[in-house]
């Protein structure tokens, strides 16, 4: 091709950066040209964003350098990151839903005059969004334009600020598939006016559509980057994955008990449709997919925090209509959130008063006052059972490890009784002892006869602790993988949309 | 889609009196020119005439020029602080201490008028607005730069600019007497009359402020950026905007409003005690919140808190010579007020905005980018 004769726009070299003792970015290096678009591969927690916010100048990297027209540059903040045409636009777009079309096109522009001269501002927007062949009423307020509509603003918003280098990353999670050719055209005439483009995305066919240069990161790392021609959908995800499995604990076989809650044709709206599934007892199911599956909707949907439309659920044979939490609690099913901060844990409290809480009416004297010794033993309890690091049960929650938070959120549903406990990424966040941990909690309770939900974004953890994975992509099953049959390259093209051969 | 429909057809006869075509194709026409935002208004404008017809029927000689200057002069305090107000609450914050800033500088200026009555009237309100500036700043601050949430920082403030008064005041009172005379009669003179009704300075000075800075909302770059930062605080950190100065400068205007406002209340008044304008915050929020600026910021006009500031005035001082209402009662309807204002919008507004959104915005939207791409 031959604009990549041309010289980088913006090169990185041996970018470093780290978080307390984890590499988010190990050495890497990327080369944007003009006029090429830069697809960047990676699973969840490849490095990609944490790259974005170098380059966006929201992080600092602790080592390496960025190259601008080949001077070394340093982006410090946002503004600045503007002032070397560096603009990024997100999955889920910043627009100023109170602000018109046009105002928000021109948000970020600091020589507009000291007067705004309305009829100029949206005749210039009108030009900016003639330039990209898009017809906008740039005089609504943007509140209700589709998301799509939204991406064109932002775009828009970029090329108003004399955009060279274009990050988009995921742009097309949330767009229909009508939306995403929209974006894709738009996308090949900034091309051709020779702007760069780093375009991430986890769906493969789009990568392979658009993109002119293939990168892949692991684990902080550059592992690959060729010419799209070089690459093919097997070796990107080969180069994806790889890697290694031997820390995991794996499950034990235990004998598959009855049939614990059966799903059928599970529906919600525009989140996720037609799910059958299946969970016996002494069983773990796992749930694999990339942001934006949806996975922790059907959690939440079976807890009964935002109940599906439709569908059939079945619970030991008998039909049942999961509408809020408290009904999901009765008929034996628990959720342990994901986010441990926001919505699972309450951190200032101590950790007995964590437990009890869901369970704190069974805690109660005849006058309704809280029995603080019986709350206190079965916390004691659970400290043992599952070994909970702290000096004792009236430590505050907040102070833990991550570890030992996740444990207190376990005991906490454990404490509820649950038939069906509903996992959602109970290993993200912890360190490698604990996690080990967790899977032989999980592996105990399995053989005690609960059913168990694993959600998790952590390939190697599904595949050592499920008896069945099921995979979903964007609201839909993309297919069930029994043990046997499974491994990381099936699971995680299933995961990327690819159809099976 | 049907935007494009309706340009070619719109034309053509109706066979039955509107027919849900035309219907549809007026309610379009309503579209194009208001956003709901300006219905609100105007709606709010057909409720004060309501209201002011009602009284009219109920007390004896209420259609009066005294009625409306009495109500005018009390309007024209809180549309002062309402103004203020509103450049904070824009950008998803809020000002409690306005109050006390009344009271303060009204209270500091008295007593310097008081001792030095030969004061030049400028200097006097210069010195209002640069006291309520100094205390805006520190409420600034401390929201912007010290990350203290609004509510606390002004409720503090609120606390702290009063209890500072009564202090160092020794309880003693301003007394109208000791005043020079151009302080005393300038809430009676008389810029011009129409008909019945006078304009008087203060009326004729919080309408100016109200247009400024409703021009300032429309026409600066600050003002765009207030309304963005309440919007969607974390993109306006992403698109650089300096969030931390713009919400200080809000404040120190928002107080150099209120010390305005707190020099207005001394020449109304001229007796001023350590409480004066207490309790200011409440009519002052309502006033803003029943004007449909959003208490969650990004939206709102200063007309409109213009409108809410005459109405729950004009309501009040009605009361109160209707039924001869206590003052706590007062106090009830206004939260009453705020309470149905929130409610309103939450639920009327965002009906609105669904509906403005639906068969205008996206509607056209995508259909003009479908034949963009063709």
């Amino acid at each position: 091709m031959e604009t990549t004769q041309k010289p980088p726009i913006l090169e990185m070299r041996h970018i470093a950066k780290r978080f307390d003792t984890t590499h988010a970015l190990d050495d890497v290096a990327l080369a944007l040209y003009p006029g090429e678009i830069h697809a960047l591969l990676g699973e969840n927690g490849a490095g990609k964003s944490t790259l974005i916010k170098i380059m966006t100048g929201i992080y600092q990297p602790d080592q390496g350098e960025i190259l601008l027209d080949g001077k070394p540059i340093r982006i410090r903040n946002s503004v600045e990151a503007q002032a070397h045409g560096i603009a990024a636009i997100y999955q889920e777009p910043m627009i100023f839903p109170d602000l018109t079309v046009a105002e928000n096109i021109f948000i970020s522009h600091r020589n507009r005059g000291s007067l705004l001269n309305w009829g100029k501002l949206y005749h210039d927007a009108d030009a900016i969004l003639a330039q990209l062949d898009v017809k906008l009423d740039v005089r609504m307020p943007a509140r209700g334009l589709t998301l799509g509509a939204q991406q064109i603003v932002e775009i828009a918003k970029a090329i108003s600020l004399r955009v060279r280098v274009l990050i988009m990353d995921e742009p097309t999670a949330a767009l229909s598939a009508h939306e995403v050719r929209q974006l894709f055209k738009l996308t090949a005439t900034l091309r051709s006016q020779g702007v760069a483009i780093l375009f991430i995305s986890h769906r493969m066919e789009e990568v392979f559509e658009i993109a002119d240069r293939v990168t892949v990161f692991r684990d902080g790392k550059l592992i690959s980057s060729k010419p799209r021609q070089e690459v093919t959908t097997e070796s990107a995800i080969r180069d994806m994955v790889g890697r290694q499995m031997d820390e995991f604990f794996a499950k034990s076989q235990v004998e598959r008990g009855d049939l614990l809650i059966a799903v059928r044709q599970l529906h919600k709206e525009n989140v996720f449709t037609n799910l059958n599934f299946d969970v016996h007892r002494g069983e773990v199911l796992g749930f694999a997919g990339l942001v934006g599956a949806r996975r922790t909707d059907v959690g939440l949907a079976l807890f009964g925090v935002e109940p599906a439309d439709s569908g059939d659920i079945q619970l030991q044979g008998k039909t049942v209509k999961i509408r809020a939490p408290e009904q999901a609690l009765k008929l034996g099913i628990a959720y342990v959130t994901e986010d441990r901060r926001q919505l699972g844990l309450t951190m200032p409290m101590s950790i007995a008063t964590n437990i009890s809480l869901p369970m704190l009416r069974e805690y109660l004297t005849a006058l309704g006052l809280i029995k603080r010794e019986a709350e206190a033993a079965t916390a004691e309890q659970y400290r043992q059972r599952l070994s909970i690091r702290a000096a004792s049960v009236q430590a505050e929650v907040g102070k833990l490890s991550g570890g030992n938070q996740q444990k207190t959120m376990l005991s906490k549903w454990l404490n509820t009784r649950p038939q069906l406990l509903i996992l959602d990424e109970p290993t993200r966040g912890i360190d490698v002892g604990a996690k080990a941990e967790v899977h032989h909690i999980i592996n105990d309770l399995a053989a005690q006869g609960l059913g168990i939900i694993l959600i998790s974004s952590d390939l190697p953890e599904v595949l050592a602790m499920s008896d069945r994975i099921l995979v979903m992509r964007e609201g839909r099953q993309m297919g069930t993988f029994s043990r046997a049959e499974a491994n990381q390259e099936k699971i995680l093209t299933a995961m990327m949309g690819q159809e099976r051969e | 889609m049907i935007i494009g429909e309706f340009t070619n057809y719109h034309l053509l006869p109706c066979p039955k009196p509107l027919c849900s075509f035309h219907r549809l194709f007026a309610m379009n026409a309503i579209k194009r020119y208001f956003r709901p935002e300006q219905i609100r208004e105007l709606s709010l404008v057909v409720l004060i005439v309501l209201i002011v017809l009602l009284f009219s029927t109920q007390i004896e000689g209420y259609l009066s020029g005294r009625t409306f200057n009495r109500i005018a002069t009390s309007v024209a305090i809180i549309a002062v602080v309402a103004v203020g107000q509103t450049l904070v609450v824009l950008t998803r914050n809020i000002d409690l201490s306005v109050g006390s800033i009344v009271g303060f500088t009204a209270y500091v200026v008295g007593t310097q008028i008081a001792s030095h009555n030969d004061m030049l009237p400028l200097l006097a309100v210069l010195m209002a607005i640069g006291l309520g500036a100094a205390l805006g700043l520190i409420n600034g601050l401390l929201v912007a730069y010290g990350r203290v949430p609004a509510i606390i920082t002004t409720l503090g403030s609120l606390a702290i600019y009063r209890a500072i008064l009564v202090e160092s005041s020794g309880a003693k009172s301003v007394i109208t007497n000791t005043l020079p005379t151009w302080l005393i009669e300038l809430p009676q003179q008389n810029l011009f009359s129409i008909g019945a009704i006078n304009i008087r300075p203060m009326v004729a000075l919080a309408l100016l402020i109200v247009v400024i800075f409703q021009l300032v909302l429309v026409y600066l770059p600050f003002g765009r950026r207030l309304y963005a930062i309440g919007s969607n605080p974390e993109a306006a950190r992403v698109a650089g905007l300096p969030a931390q100065r713009i919400v200080a400068s809000a404040y120190v205007l928002c107080g150099a409003l209120a010390g305005l406002a707190g020099f207005m209340f001394l020449a109304r008044f001229g007796n001023i005690t350590v409480v004066a304008a207490q309790g200011l915050e409440l009519q002052v929020v309502a006033a803003v919140v029943v004007g449909g600026v959003n208490i969650f910021g990004g939206s709102g006009t200063m007309v409109g808190a213009l409108l809410g500031a005459v109405m729950i005035d004009t309501l009040e001082q009605s009361l109160i010579r209707w039924l001869q209402i206590s003052e706590f009662w007062r106090d009830a309807l206004l939260g009453l007020l705020i309470l149905l204002a929130v409610a309103s919008d939450a639920v009327i507004l965002n009906r609105l905005r669904a509906l403005w959104a639906r068969s205008e915005l996206t509607v056209r939207t995508e259909d003009k980018i479908d034949q963009a791409s063709v």
